[in-house]
């Protein structure tokens, strides 16, 4: 929730070529009542700037799932190439499984799940494998593998799926673990216990995208993080989005980083998606559970 | 929002239908073991290898489990040798002290008893590795990188224990007759030429496989091959199913100990009777 108590992320929001984000200082001189006219606002003065497309990379359609009760009802909701897709809602209405989904550690029920265009649910075990090489995952608490130095985490996917040679395998690592401004001659010979909550997330991205995987994927990117924090990882995806042209999915809580970062946003309420469009849209939404969603009512 | 589901009153389920689930569920336990087990063992002879994490699980499972293996085989073999003493001397028949320590380290104590131990020290250990691993959402990691993490976790460990439990067995056997020898020539007053001997007619008597190998070696590697798979499928079963955050993994933990201790004791005793009626007594 936009909260006007976190004004001194200010000082982490500075670099950005785009002003599209919230800034935290002046989101806290506002009253919460005058946010959606705000975010509007700052919406209306410059568009999404990334590059898209029309053909769809990640497509859910009209998918359901259950265990012993329902998590997933008739979802539906698409990423087009360079996008950047965010999936918002309360605890527990089935945010973390949409991921899944895409990344097929889960099978839908009913409905489709397409990406790049070919239907996943109908995949074996190993081409399924095959089919999550092209994505990064960014994990909530970074899944960072304990017994693994940085770099061993980084080189992961490259030593798994790649015949790359030592020394191509360490630029790349270096290069990566420089996109997301660690200092790799620090960092990698660290183990994972010896990072600071904010610099795993980071090497969990660097990770993530150390295959140059075409689609990312985030878990709450910024949850438990502190506002100057959030603010560089957010900055962060901006970045992969806009120099690398990666289509993102991202699940979280924090509104305002999502409006920082979406290109559209999808709305999960009670296992159904409630709304599906651009922060534009959202922000002049008069839904009533939206405008409660933003606090602005 | 979606219209509301009708009203389904809502009834204790009764102690017919939750026997049913139960069952239903444990039933599915097994046969997820099961599958567990088939595919860690098929992932044995299909690419890629990971040699290295192969080579590091023997080192955890058998190199560090030698300290405890050997201190539990010496003093084993030292009491059996002074428990038989005692009652051998009512015969007059102390000099087959040898042939009873090392038929009973051989064929059952020592295997057991490595068994036991490799359970208790290495099956906790792989439990509670691969119960963090999945908490903190690594094996979904592993899955995500486009790894199977049955073949990289599960296949080198089950391997590692295949290869070290037989290895740990035969050192020991060794060092249990040799526990037993100390005792014999120091307090009962047997020889060692005369206890290495006898220990020697007790594995031939009992006759030769293939004109070479002694039955009494067939059994006690056969015993320690099979323990090595029980731990380590049971180990790796509980660990990458253990749900429930840091707490589950104390469950995990507690529950790879407990079972594998009684398989171990419960095949045990299927296995000698197999091989007793394939091999001969």
């Amino acid at each position: 929730m936009i909260d006007d108590e976190s004004s001194d992320s200010r000082t982490a929001t500075g670099k950005l070529p785009s002003d599209r984000r919230l800034d935290g200082r002046r989101m806290g001189e506002r009253t919460t009542s005058g946010v959606r006219a705000a975010i509007r606002d700052e919406l209306a003065t410059e568009p999404a700037d990334a590059e898209t497309n029309d053909q769809p990379v990640i497509q859910l359609d009209h998918v359901s799932l259950a265990f012993d009760e329902p998590v997933l009802e008739d979802v539906s909701f698409e990423a087009r190439k360079g996008e950047t897709l965010c999936i918002v809602g309360e605890s527990g209405t089935g945010k973390s499984t949409a991921l899944k989904l895409i990344l097929r550690l889960l099978v839908p029920e009913k409905g489709s799940v397409c990406i790049g265009g070919k239907e996943i649910t109908g995949l074996s075990f190993e081409e399924a494998l095959e089919i999550r090489q092209q994505m990064g995952m960014v994990f909530q608490g970074a899944a960072l593998f304990d017994s693994m130095s940085v770099f061993e985490n980084v080189a992961y996917p490259l030593r798994e799926h790649t015949t790359m040679n030592e020394d191509e395998i360490e630029q790349r690592v270096r290069e990566k673990l420089q996109f997301v401004d660690l200092e790799p001659d620090k960092v990698m010979e660290q183990l994972p216990a010896e990072l600071s909550g904010g610099m795993r997330k980071r090497v969990g991205i660097a990770r993530g995208m150390a295959n140059n995987a075409e689609i990312m994927l985030y878990d709450e990117p910024t949850s438990g993080l502190d506002p100057l924090t959030t603010g560089t990882i957010t900055r962060l995806l901006l970045k992969l989005q806009r120099e690398l042209g990666v289509t993102s999915v991202v699940v979280s809580h924090d509104i305002r980083s999502v409006f920082r970062m979406a290109t559209r946003i999808a709305v999960l309420y009670e296992h159904h998606i409630v709304f599906f469009g651009t922060p534009e849209e959202m922000a002049g939404s008069d839904d009533e559970y939206i405008r409660t969603f933003l606090g602005g009512s | 929002m979606p219209a509301a589901a009708p009203a389904v009153p809502s009834r204790t389920p009764s102690h017919w239908e939750r026997f049913v689930a139960a069952s239903k569920s444990r039933v599915r336990n097994v046969q997820d073991y099961f599958a567990l087990a088939g595919r860690g063992l098929g992932f044995i002879f299909v690419r890629p290898f990971y040699g290295q994490d192969w080579v590091q699980q023997m080192d955890e499972i058998g190199v560090k489990s030698l300290g405890i293996v050997l201190l539990t085989g010496f003093f084993t073999g030292m009491v059996l040798a002074l428990q038989s003493s005692v009652q051998l001397q009512t015969f007059g028949a102390t000099m087959y002290i040898g042939r009873l320590v090392s038929a009973s380290m051989i064929r059952e104590l020592g295997p057991v008893l490595a068994g036991l131990m490799v359970a208790g020290r290495v099956g906790s250990g792989i439990a509670a590795q691969l119960g963090s691993m999945r908490v903190t959402e690594q094996i979904d990691a592993l899955n995500t990188l486009g790894t199977d993490p049955i073949k990289k976790l599960v296949t080198p460990r089950v391997l590692a224990a295949l290869v070290m439990l037989p290895v740990l067995t035969i050192i020991n056997d060794f060092i249990g007759i040799l526990g037993g020898n100390l005792i014999s020539s120091a307090m009962v007053g047997v020889p060692t030429s005369l206890y290495w001997r006898t220990v020697w007619d007790q594995i031939a008597n009992d006759g030769f496989t293939l004109r070479v190998i002694p039955i009494d070696f067939v059994q006690g590697i056969t015993k320690p091959f099979v323990f090595g798979g029980i731990i380590s499928i049971t180990a790796c079963y509980f660990g990458l199913n253990t749900t429930g955050g840091t707490e589950g993994v104390g469950q995990s933990t507690t529950r790879t100990v407990v079972v594998s201790s009684i398989l171990i004791l419960i095949i045990d005793y299927f296995l000698t009777q197999i091989l007793l009626s394939v091999l001969g007594p």
